[in-house]
């Protein structure tokens, strides 16, 4: 009975195989592996990658849309594992958010081999048909920058809670926020803290940066993940600080009216989401996207903050969000990605 | 006076002890898993998966091979991922440095008995707790190795270093064959020698060992480090399945390896347990994960689905034993 099933199976996959081995232009099978699945940021994500397959199979009756997203619960043997099985499942495109790049450079090979387009997602990689990347420093830079601007020249105490140790995205975000806070002098960084990504180690530390520096006006992070507990721990012990965000995590814009935080980058893993689909099925089309496809991530600031940094000296040419319109495409991927967007 | 008593002579029956009993259980888990899979995704019989989930469970394998033994002591061994990330670390730095791959090889194996003696002398000579020890090694490897790369990956092009964990014949990955080697060996050694049963005796009874004067203090620090040279062994794994070194390997690979050892039947308490248990524990396993990826199943019910069947496996076997000693 098992031989018979294993006998079966192996003959329709030698089938499947060969039949694989042409193009097949009526399907679209996308699939991406991310580091983790539990931060907000990626809950977003995930959830309008899965949105945008649907809405995309729905709009488009020539061609069948499947996708599926893997988590690597932060495990470098287990994304690569999950790498190799999808590789051999022959899928159209891959998005591979690697935890280290040069882990996957035999993979990408094998995979272009097997006829699979690889997207390298967030940190780029020269072997891969195209990576999706975030102008990390670039937003860092206006990061730093909105922070010299609406600090209004006075004394200003920062401290900055990083990534985990040596990963490229945090590492730019990081080079980007100190370079912008080197445009003024009056803004002094205190202290920089890994935290891992992890929000329960961000929580700790910004409990003691709150008692080692009483006198600090702002806590700026690399990830909005960081931004949940420091301002919960600085609202319940009565901390007048400043916040200055990085994902445009929908609660975190909904805390600039009015709120502590006064600037936040817009990636929005929503809009993320929606893009990959976006992209993937352009590519399928026969379209060439830049092979390093720089994701549009404008800078969000509350409409009086924006024109008081403008008057302190911030660049006109930094495009910058008001917190409604964010809050309008961070909800909705489909406005800037949906199906609409290539008809 | 005489008193008779009679007593109804029992018959001499089929009976299976209750670890042969947890391997029929997993055996028919593997082969229920493997036709259920099979069935929702014909690419799980592959030849290529087969080459892939074989390959994936190489280093599992080897760190479950080295905790049976410490969970056979009673003790636990928190420090494994992370040891593999910073033996990894020294291997590839003495591999930069000196050019020479049997070097690589020392360095990286060293490093890890060296991680495993801290752990050993501590728990076996000093007496403390080895969940608080290696708790604390844990953290420490991580840190060294973090320091060693400069938290950032190393890459290596050596043919010779990469061939372990890189090449395969065909689909089958040649670390599979040597991994297959060291599993003769540790067989040889927990049932064929003095040591193995040293290592039973520590975790039966550690007072009594050391009454009868098997040095269980001694026992002890050695099966940290043999763990420690598996990790080794399994940094030089990695460093050949990702042509680089990488500061973050590892990372939770001591779960994996202390759920495939439980799996397996060995007893947390120690004395209890074979290696036979933790490879098909380590298959179970690594099918598992195999084909909640084949098969498409959200992230969030895998973890779930996990817990459950770990869950699954311990309740029956408690209540196994249980019935037995009644």
């Amino acid at each position: 009975m098992t031989f018979k099933r294993t006998f079966a199976s192996t003959l329709a996959l030698a089938t499947g195989l060969a039949g694989g081995a042409l193009a097949d232009e009526g399907k679209l099978d996308i699939v991406f592996i991310n580091d983790g699945h539990v931060a907000p940021y990626h809950v977003a994500w995930l959830s309008g990658f899965e949105d945008a397959i649907e809405a995309y199979d729905d709009a488009f009756e020539d061609i069948e849309i499947t996708g599926r997203w893997l988590s690597a619960e932060g495990s470098l043997e287990k994304m690569i594992q999950q790498t190799e099985v999808t590789i051999n499942e022959k899928p159209d495109v891959m998005f591979v958010n690697a935890i280290n790049v040069d882990a996957f450079e035999p993979l990408v090979a094998k995979a272009q081999e097997a006829g699979i387009t690889w997207i390298a997602v967030h940190s780029p990689m020269e072997s891969a048909d195209y990576s999706f990347t975030l102008g990390d420093v670039a937003n860092g830079t206006n990061q730093g920058m909105a922070m010299c601007a609406l600090s209004g020249g006075e004394a200003y105490k920062v401290a900055v809670m990083l990534g985990q140790a040596g990963n490229p995205s945090g590492e730019a975000r990081r080079e980007g926020i100190m370079k912008g806070i080197a445009s003024c002098d009056n803004v002094e960084v205190v202290a920089e803290q890994p935290a891992d990504w992890d929000t329960v180690k961000a929580q700790s530390i910004a409990e003691n940066w709150m008692t080692q520096y009483p006198d600090l006006d702002a806590i700026s992070g690399v990830t909005d993940a960081y931004m949940y507990p420091s301002i919960a721990i600085a609202t319940n012990s009565g901390k007048d600080l400043e916040f200055f965000g990085y994902d445009g995590d929908i609660p975190i814009l909904q805390q600039m009216q009015d709120g502590p935080v006064k600037a936040d980058i817009l990636l929005s893993g929503t809009r993320e989401g929606w893009n990959f689909v976006q992209m993937a099925y352009r590519i399928h089309k026969g379209e060439t996207p830049d092979k390093v496809y720089d994701f549009f991530t404008p800078l969000v600031m509350s409409e009086e903050n924006h024109k008081l940094a403008l008057a302190n000296g911030f660049p006109e040419d930094v495009q910058v969000y008001y917190v409604d319109q964010a809050l309008d495409v961070a909800a909705k991927g489909y406005l800037e990605f949906g199906p609409d967007s290539v008809k | 006076m005489t008193t008779a008593t009679a007593t109804t002579p029992s018959r001499p029956g089929f009976k299976l002890d209750s670890l042969t009993q947890r391997y029929l259980f997993l055996i028919l888990l593997i082969v229920i898993a493997s036709v259920g899979f099979g069935i929702a995704n014909e690419n799980f019989y592959s030849l290529a998966n087969i080459g892939i989930l074989l390959r994936s469970i190489a280093v599992p394998f080897l760190l479950s091979m080295g905790m049976t033994f410490i969970m056979l002591t009673g003790g636990i061994d928190l420090s494994v991922g992370s040891n593999v990330a910073f033996s990894g670390g020294v291997g590839v730095v003495a591999l930069t440095a000196t050019g020479s791959a049997p070097i690589g090889f020392a360095a990286a194996v060293a490093a890890g008995m060296a991680i495993g003696a801290i752990n050993g002398v501590f728990i076996g000579r000093l007496r403390l707790s080895a969940f608080m020890v290696t708790l604390a090694t844990y953290a420490l490897a991580r840190g060294m190795a973090l320091v060693i790369y400069n938290a950032d990956s190393i890459n290596v092009s050596d043919a010779a270093f990469l061939w372990l964990g890189g090449v395969s014949w065909g689909n089958m990955p040649v670390v599979i064959p040597f991994v297959a080697l060291v599993f003769v060996a540790l067989s040889v050694l927990l049932y064929k020698s003095t040591f193995g049963r040293d290592v039973y005796a520590a975790g039966s009874n550690i007072n009594t060992a050391f009454v009868l004067g098997r040095r269980p203090e001694r026992t002890l620090v050695w099966v940290y480090v043999l763990s420690g040279a598996l990790a080794g062994l399994s940094a030089i794994i990695t460093v050949g399945r990702v042509s680089s070194g990488q500061p973050w390997a590892g990372l939770y690979l001591e779960f994996d390896a202390i759920t495939a050892v439980i799996l397996g039947g060995t007893s947390l308490f120690g004395g209890r347990g074979r290696l036979l248990g933790t490879i098909l524990g380590v298959l179970l396993y690594g099918i598992i994960i195999n084909g909640l990826v084949l098969t498409g199943t959200n992230p969030y019910l895998q973890s779930l689905i996990k817990g459950m069947i770990l869950l699954g496996v311990v309740l029956l076997d408690t209540l196994v034993q249980r019935r037995n000693a009644q």
